[in-house]
């Protein structure tokens, strides 16, 4: 295990919800992109026997990447050698069963009860906002699962009070709103992972917290890109940079392209010390 | 039952007795040849102001050529299911052929919001699975079903779901109202000239959607032998007697892929979701829809059987989808 002396940021919130991921739970993770990049990592490196459904049913694949643009389900190499193919409602079964355990998804914008927003930025009403895709299976994962971790870059307009929009449910209004609206006991957010820091939830509150920041970033850094102030752990972990071993994974197998991972910014150790490359002049 | 609290979108209303009467009048008992063009199954079975399904999509095994085929006779006022679909939900309304949009997840950008504010679109909002067990009611003649999923979302407000307390257990749960669409559109691996067909691999809700539909149209890969069904009758994933016409349509997805047959036209796929991104689909469609009289038309013309021989042996993962 060699730390990485230069990698890009979203290279770093792939390896560190790859290393959150366990044997012995079962996930739900978006068809692509880093949600699906995270399992794979986890899968190569970590933990093999790490079982996963997609929302077309696809049971524990074995897939084949590289794939064409688009095809992220319903695609041959993505169910390659699954142990089982059904449909988005077998899917849907099996997380309402209770049989999926952790969700992974990306979100376009959080809330401190960790609601998600996949529909619309602004007013929904009358076309006026800026328009997105919908849930699509993430509505599903949120209610269903018993814990999510939602993946999503650290800006200010993707870290709100309150969401424009409940896509998929995190707490909603906060305690016990879940169970009022119909979900199942015991479900809701866990983890919400960024390219600089990983937050949790606070028991009582349900609110969201940060629990950790990113080695290149300053805590004031990150509070700086949300929109409201978090309560605040006693202690903040800083996260391991990614390994050298990780890198060469995503790099040779998984986003060989950069397709996810080239955007955003690039870091690198300088005179021991982990930093943004586009902060370096500044300091 | 006690309603804790209602959506307010409008949804097309559940009627199980008069989809059974529909059954009752309109689908044959026995086995009767379906087989017909797609021009022919698209004039006869797609009616302006339809709900109108289709099962996956434009990339990947969905009946792409029929919904070019929706577009080019300019149908009007569809009600589309916009479950687990890319660009088709948009191509549908850039060409004048939707007004009305169930969303589960439907590619985005600009057309989306332009067609709303322009007041030539409506939507109301679910998610996909909300959409695929609506469909799963309708499919099994019931009224509503729960879900313990849905409630809470600013979504909710704007569909035609309810929360109820349960009055088994007095818990609150949402229902969803069945949904029968008018009309779907499948495309399938296999079938035979009656309906019977064969879809292999994942899909998303084409046995729902097929069985949920008062009026189904597939199209199919292959053209095989009704003996084939009788040699192997657990791979049959649709009955004949769901179904109302059968189109055979060889690269019936295309620009999308049919696992194990043969893949996406990457190219295509660009420059159709580029298209969508940048709000003009209308260069698109001129080049792929108006301009070609036919599927076969479009192939020939526009595709050419060296490029779909290329995307034949791109596909080279045969491995569970035949029998």
């Amino acid at each position: 295990m060699t730390p990485a002396t230069h990698f890009a940021e979203r290279e770093h919130l792939i390896c560190t919800t790859a290393r959150m991921i366990e044997e012995n739970k079962s996930y739900w993770v978006g068809g692509g992109g880093e949600p699906l990049y995270t399992i794979l990592l986890a899968q190569r490196l970590y933990t093999p026997g790490v079982q996963y459904l997609t929302e077309d049913g696809v049971v524990s694949p074995k897939a084949l990447l590289p794939w064409d643009p688009l095809m992220t389900m319903v695609a041959s190499r993505a169910g390659y050698r699954a142990l089982q193919w059904g449909t988005m409602n077998t899917a849907g079964n099996f997380a309402q069963l209770g049989y999926v355990d952790i969700g992974i998804l990306n979100t376009l914008q959080v809330d401190k009860f960790g609601n998600v927003n996949s529909t619309v930025l602004g007013p929904y009403a009358g076309g006026r906002g800026r328009r997105f895709g919908g849930p699509g299976g993430a509505d599903t994962i949120a209610a269903q699962c018993w814990r999510t971790i939602l993946l999503t870059d650290q800006q200010k307009r993707k870290f709100v009070e309150r969401v424009d929009f409940i896509s998929s449910p995190g707490f909603l209004e906060g305690p016990g709103a879940r169970e009022a609206a119909g979900l199942p006991a015991g479900t809701g957010p866990w983890r919400v992972v960024t390219p600089w820091a990983m937050f949790g939830y606070e028991e009582k509150s349900c609110e969201l917290m940060p629990m950790a920041v990113s080695p290149f970033v300053t805590v004031d850094m990150v509070l700086a890109e949300m929109s409201f102030t978090p309560k605040m752990a006693p202690q903040l972990k800083t996260l391991d940079p990614p390994t050298e071993e990780e890198l060469t994974v995503i790099r040779s197998s998984l986003d060989v392209e950069g397709q996810t991972t080239g955007r955003g910014q690039w870091v690198e150790l300088r005179d021991g010390k982990y930093m943004l490359a586009e902060t370096q002049g500044r300091e | 039952m006690e309603i804790l609290a209602e959506g307010k979108g409008d949804y097309l209303r559940p009627d199980p007795d008069g989809f059974r009467a529909w059954v009752r009048d309109h689908k044959p008992r026995t086995l009767v040849n379906k087989l017909m063009g797609e021009q022919e199954a698209i004039t006869r079975l797609v009616s302006d102001g339809d709900y109108f399904a289709y099962d996956c999509n434009y990339f990947a095994r969905g009946p792409s050529s029929l919904i070019r085929e929706v577009i080019r006779q300019g149908k009007k006022d569809l009600w589309v299911c916009g479950k687990f679909t890319y660009v088709a939900a948009a191509l549908l309304v850039e060409g004048g052929c939707a007004s009305k949009l169930d969303i589960g997840f439907v590619g985005f950008g600009p057309w989306l919001s332009k067609a709303v504010a322009e007041g030539r679109l409506q939507t109301y909002e679910y998610s996909n699975v909300v959409l695929t067990y609506r469909l799963q009611a309708g499919a099994q003649g019931l009224p509503f079903i729960g879900v313990r999923s849905f409630g809470g979302t600013d979504g909710f407000p704007n569909s035609g779901a309810k929360l109820v307390k349960d009055p088994f257990s007095g818990k609150p749960v949402v229902l969803l109202p069945a949904l029968n669409p008018d009309v779907s559109i499948i495309h399938v691996h296999q079938a035979d000239i009656y309906g019977n067909a064969r879809v292999f691999g994942t899909g998303i809700a084409h046995v729902e959607c097929a069985l949920a539909s008062k009026k189904v149209i597939l199209s199919t890969e292959e053209i095989i032998e009704t003996d084939e069904f009788r040699r192997d009758p657990a791979r049959t994933s649709i009955p004949h007697f769901v179904v109302d016409a059968v189109v055979h349509a060889p690269f019936g997805a295309y620009p999308g892929t049919v696992q194990g047959r043969y893949a996406s036209d990457p190219a295509h796929v660009v420059e159709c979701f580029g298209g969508m991104m940048q709000g003009n689909l209308k260069a698109y469609l001129e080049k792929w829809v108006y301009s070609v009289s036919s599927h076969e038309e479009m192939l020939e013309k526009r595709v050419g059987w060296k490029k779909l021989q290329e995307l034949q042996r791109r596909e080279t993962i045969r491995e569970g989808y035949s029998v």
